[in-house]
């Protein structure tokens, strides 16, 4: 049978498709914490984007790359939550739509 | 071929879950249904000779992350919002301009952004790519800087969360 190679640009779009349904949950959903979970889905695209082109040029670099965009997202999820968790005791609501106190 | 199978079970599998996070009513279903997406893409990660990254995707991301989004859910108890989508223009607006970012995104990737160089197979591997003793060899000699300035963004991550959590400072 054939060997079936499965091409750099196939990785990409489902890099791309996944990112793009973040960016729609980020978007069009009112919970800040659905939210945080699409910016995830969004850095985890990129990440797939990363190591695919890291082993499309043989080289190391985008795997340590992913690692960096891993702790980057550790520390954005605890300071981001410890946010959220500020707000909703202050306003009772995980809506961003009803945090508009800057809003003019 | 076992390649290109696998690729389209995690692709489609990991495509389907990601939907489910977006338009899921329950924070918790959001939640697990992330959790199906990462580990979609740790096979994934493997099938890409990184398989090291991937062991680090289900450590960090499915168990550690994921658990602190389960314990924030659990301790807000938020409902489902009703309604699901953001109400009025900014719905359409929202669709809109996300379709127009993956039209981007895919005429990038389909064209190669116009640049040249990048190969169409995968060029042959050195041994012992994506093993941990090879990450860390890389990691500790030419990243080592960066390297110390992530352990640089946790301190100041851990004292944000800490000071955010105490209740007299807000």
């Amino acid at each position: 049978m054939r060997e079936i190679f499965v091409p750099l640009e196939a990785y990409q779009v489902v890099a791309a498709v996944l990112f793009t349904i973040g960016l729609i949950g980020v978007l069009v959903r009112r919970s800040a914490l659905i939210i945080f979970m699409s910016i995830e889905l969004m850095l985890n695209a990129v990440n797939l984007s990363f190591v695919a082109f890291s082993k499309f040029h043989g080289q190391m670099d985008g795997q340590i790359f992913v690692f960096f965009v891993m702790s980057v997202a550790a520390a954005e999820v605890a300071v981001g939550l410890a946010i959220l968790v500020a707000i909703f005791r202050n306003r009772e609501t995980a809506h961003v739509d009803h945090v508009n106190l800057l809003k003019g | 071929m076992t390649e290109a199978v696998l690729f389209a079970l995690f692709s489609v599998s990991a495509i389907v879950f990601a939907f489910n996070v977006v338009f899921r009513k329950n924070p918790v279903h959001c939640a697990l249904f992330l959790v199906c997406v990462l580990l979609s893409l740790s096979g994934m990660f493997i099938l890409l000779n990184a398989a090291f990254i991937a062991a680090i995707q289900i450590l960090i991301y499915a168990g550690a992350i994921m658990v602190l989004f389960l314990f924030v859910v659990m301790l807000l108890n938020v409902k489902g919002e009703t309604p699901l989508l953001t109400p009025g223009a900014a719905k359409g607006f929202g669709f809109f301009f996300a379709v127009i970012a993956f039209a981007e995104l895919l005429w990038t990737v389909l064209t190669r952004g116009g640049a040249e160089g990048t190969p169409e197979q995968a060029v042959a591997l050195p041994p012992g790519f994506g093993s941990p003793a090879e990450i860390g060899r890389v990691l500790y000699t030419t990243w080592l800087f960066p390297f110390e300035v992530t352990s640089i963004l946790l301190l100041v991550a851990v004292i944000g969360a800490v000071v955010l959590a105490k209740r007299k400072f807000l």
